[in-house]
């Protein structure tokens, strides 16, 4: 936790010049939404990324992602629900109107992949799309894979972030607001769900 | 070792499951997750999403319910996230249990009337079942079993629980493989704790001593008794005041059309029922799971409360407020739909009863919530709870809120 905070204090000194970058792209934007982006400022840009979008391995893109989501995730890790070291100093006693102008502020970002994002391997690409239809994956994503109210937008995402996320999942280190994920990714080998990540990250 | 367990329960799970079975035998039929079982290629439903943030009190739906003449409905608690069960203490502290924000939350009420609400519990999983035995609160979070001793004059500083998990000895959420695992717990008049274990999948061909059943224990988690087998899940229980019987709230299936089968009522004539799931519910044999069986083999439901309407909490009514009509009848309340097209429940309905105990209707009595133009609800009522006073609480949980109902002649 300490270690975080160090981290997070030292970079927040890089990231404020891209944070005013930030804001004056936000005009005309709603009042939640520049809170929201006052409040990412001395937080989550630093690890997130300016415009939302994450230049970091392991650390997921939220720009364009959905609020529901990003309300329901924030309040699984302030309750000590869901155990993510990184994220518990920012989350500890994070107030909901807080949580929920964050939400709306990375909402609001155009999403889109990040700038290291690797060119499509076609066959792991189609292997990733053959699970689609067979995990249920549409049902709740929706056939877009943009998501809905507590269900995350995949599209776009960090391929990297993906596949750990997946993992994740399946071996039982996380549950969501419930448990569909775990049964969604039960059995996946290795390579399942590398193939699931490549498919989620290149579609836009 | 706690992540392989988990890996290995879920795994156990699908491979147990019926999924598998009902394949026509490909080489490697894909795993189907307990919930999507006999769901239509293309369908879309998928649960609510649950509202885990304060709602401001303007923004509490209490102008939209609808009740009969003479009756009223107030606040009478909010910014309290996810509220289901209601369990009330001999000073009459209200506790009140959660599903995913993991809290238990204290009501008191203010020498004006008002209330003040504490979060007097947190980081649970699934503190759903809630049960006051003399001055000790049991809080049923999946198959933990934490009892609280003393609680109402500790509701700032909550003393460290009584772990009795071993002794209860309930299914784990990783042996549900993640469904069904919440509870619901009451107080039957004997003296033992009442509480569900619903089935471990949206339907399948389940262990029927240990999914599927009303189970009661004395309160150190001994002596675990049937009480009814093949009811799919119940969250929501009471005994008759006059007859003692066990009653209780039954979901059914999912994933086999709008209309069927119906969520239902049940009456336990006798420990150890049995009332047919995954076979039967009532007349109405499940098109998969049947398995030749005739549902006249089963025990009946008293009655059918709609399809898909997630029938939750249900009380007998004691008090003296409401008109006579209401004595000894059944409040219930029905969350509301995820797996219907158009939305059914979201309202609270009242079963009357006649001498005999039988169900001679079931009428509307809390609407409001659900509009049917536009496809949304304001809130979904998942507990209620008869107050010393006789008036009715009606817990809400999308929006956080208590609701109180009122009489006046």
């Amino acid at each position: 936790m300490i270690l975080s905070r160090l981290l997070a204090a030292a970079l927040l000194a890089a990231a404020i010049p891209c944070l005013a970058a930030a804001q004056d792209a936000r005009r005309g934007a709603t009042e939640s939404e520049r809170r929201g982006a006052e409040l990412a400022a001395h937080r989550c840009v630093n690890c997130h990324g300016a415009d939302g979008r994450s230049q970091m391995p392991g650390i997921p893109s939220l720009a364009g992602q959905q609020p529901g989501f990003i309300v329901i995730q924030m309040i699984l890790f302030r309750e000590g629900l869901r155990h993510v070291p990184a994220m518990t100093a920012f989350a500890e006693g994070l107030p909901d109107k807080d949580i929920e102008d964050l939400a709306a502020f990375f909402a609001s970002l155009p999403p889109g992949p990040p700038d290291d994002r690797r060119p499509r391997d076609p066959a792991l690409f189609a292997a990733g799309e053959a699970l689609i239809g067979p995990r249920h994956c549409n049902v709740c994503h929706l056939p877009s894979l943009t998501g809905r109210e507590q269900m995350p937008r995949l599209v776009g995402q960090r391929e990297d972030f993906l596949a750990r996320t997946m993992a994740e999942y399946r071996d039982g280190l996380r549950v969501g607001a419930d448990t569909q994920m775990n049964g969604a990714v039960m059995g996946l080998s290795n390579a399942d769900l590398a193939a699931l990540a490549h498919y989620l990250s290149q579609r836009d | 070792m706690t992540l392989r367990k988990l890996l290995l329960g879920f795994a156990a799970g699908l491979i147990a499951g019926p999924a598998l079975a009902q394949q026509a035998a490909p080489a490697a039929p894909a795993p189907v997750p307990g919930w999507a079982v006999g769901r239509p290629e293309g369908s879309t439903l998928a649960p609510h999403a649950p509202r885990l943030t304060v709602t401001p009190l303007d923004q509490v739906p209490v102008g939209a319910i609808k009740l009969p003449p003479g009756f009223q409905a107030e606040v009478f608690a909010h910014g309290i996230p996810g509220v289901r069960a209601i369990a009330e203490g001999p000073n009459g502290t209200l506790f009140a249990g959660t599903r995913a924000i993991g809290r238990v939350y204290a009501i008191t009420r203010n020498p004006d009337g008002t209330t003040r609400t504490r979060t007097l519990l947190q980081g649970l999983s699934q503190p759903s079942g809630l049960v006051m035995i003399g001055n000790s609160l049991y809080v049923f979070a999946v198959n933990r079993v934490l009892r609280y001793d003393n609680i109402e004059a500790n509701l700032d500083n909550p003393p460290a629980p009584v772990d009795l998990t071993a002794a209860y000895g309930l299914p784990t959420e990783q042996e549900h493989g993640g469904n069904h695992h919440w509870k619901f717990v009451t107080l039957g008049p004997d003296g033992r704790v009442y509480t569900n274990v619903g089935v471990n999948c949206n339907v399948c061909d389940t262990d029927r001593d240990k999914f599927a059943l009303l189970v009661s224990f004395n309160p150190d988690g001994s002596d675990r008794r049937i009480e009814a087998r093949g009811v799919r899940n119940s969250v929501g229980m009471a005994h008759h005041p006059v007859t003692r019987e066990l009653w209780a709230t039954n979901h059914g299936r999912d994933w086999v059309g709008n209309d069927s089968p119906e969520d239902s009522l049940l009456r336990v004539r006798r420990s150890g029922e049995d009332f047919g799931f995954p076979f039967c519910l009532g007349s109405w044999a499940d098109p998969q799971f049947n398995k030749g069986r005739a549902c006249s083999e089963f025990s009946q439901p008293a009655a059918l409360l709609g399809p898909h309407t997630a029938v939750l909490g249900m009380r007998f009514y004691t008090g003296t407020m409401f008109p006579e009509q209401y004595r000894n009848q059944i409040f219930i309340a029905r969350r509301g739909s995820w797996n219907r097209e158009k939305l059914s429940g979201y309202d609270v309905v009242v079963a009357n009863l006649d001498a005999q105990g039988n169900v001679t209707k079931v009428e509307e009595f809390l609407t409001g919530f659900r509009d049917d133009a536009t496809q949304k609800f304001a809130d979904r009522p998942v507990e209620v709870h008869v107050l010393r006073d006789g008036s009715l609480l009606v817990s809400g949980e999308q929006m956080g809120a208590i609701y109180r109902i009122t009489y006046r002649r």
